[in-house]
């Protein structure tokens, strides 16, 4: 199954209907670089991007 | 406090790698924060956890892991992987680039133009008798030359 990121979040999932994290609609299958956030509050990299929840970034979507 | 480790794995693995350890990790209670696998690290993924201890939790067992390097990196070293730049501020008309997706994937071409907005680029492929140009994205390409085209 291809995965596909949300376009505002980069939040990486396999269900391209709508975003769990931003409630968006609009995902790309071009996207690059992967990230798994596992503990948002600890991670330094979480605090830099901004992400707040656990789970499968992109670093880039096109 | 966390620390960055760089672990290396399969090459094309990364994704996989980083997924597996994120599970083996919440399974050994591993403090393991985040798992980065940037695409222009080929073969590596960094890795940000509290300790060197949690780091060996979180990989054991995990198929395409190769091995740990030595020592740590610093936040400001891979911090340049979080905001990747585009792809086509890196390519200068007149380099040669391969193709690597699409219909023709694997074929040389010249660069005749960037286009940086859209991330896109315009080239001429190389062994076509009569030149076309094509547009193409500018993350499809890899560069194989950097020599500007003499004339």
């Amino acid at each position: 199954m291809t995965e596909v990121a949300c376009k505002s979040c980069k939040y990486i999932t396999s269900e391209a209907t709508v975003c769990k994290i931003c409630g968006g609609r609009d995902f790309t299958k071009n996207w690059y670089g992967y990230l798994v956030v596992i503990d948002p509050e600890k991670s330094e990299i979480a605090k830099k991007l901004g992400i707040k929840y656990p789970g499968k970034y992109a670093l880039t979507v096109s | 406090m966390s620390r960055f480790f760089v672990v290396k794995t399969t090459a094309n693995q990364e994704r996989l790698v980083a997924n597996m350890m994120s599970m083996v990790a919440k399974k050994n209670k591993a403090n393991v924060y985040s798992i980065l696998a940037p695409k222009e690290l080929k073969g590596y993924v960094i890795v940000e956890a509290e300790s060197t201890e949690d780091l060996v939790k979180s990989i054991r067992g995990v198929p395409h892991v190769k091995g740990l390097v030595r020592g740590e990196v610093s936040f400001n070293e891979i911090e340049h992987f979080l905001t990747p730049r585009k792809a086509a501020e890196q390519i200068k008309e007149g380099y040669t680039v391969e193709i690597i997706s699409g219909p023709f994937k694997g074929e040389l071409a010249v660069v005749k133009r960037v286009d940086e907005a859209r991330n896109e680029i315009t080239v001429e492929l190389i062994e076509a008798v009569v030149s076309i140009p094509i547009t193409v994205k500018a993350d499809h390409v890899r560069v194989v030359d950097k020599k500007e085209e003499v004339e």
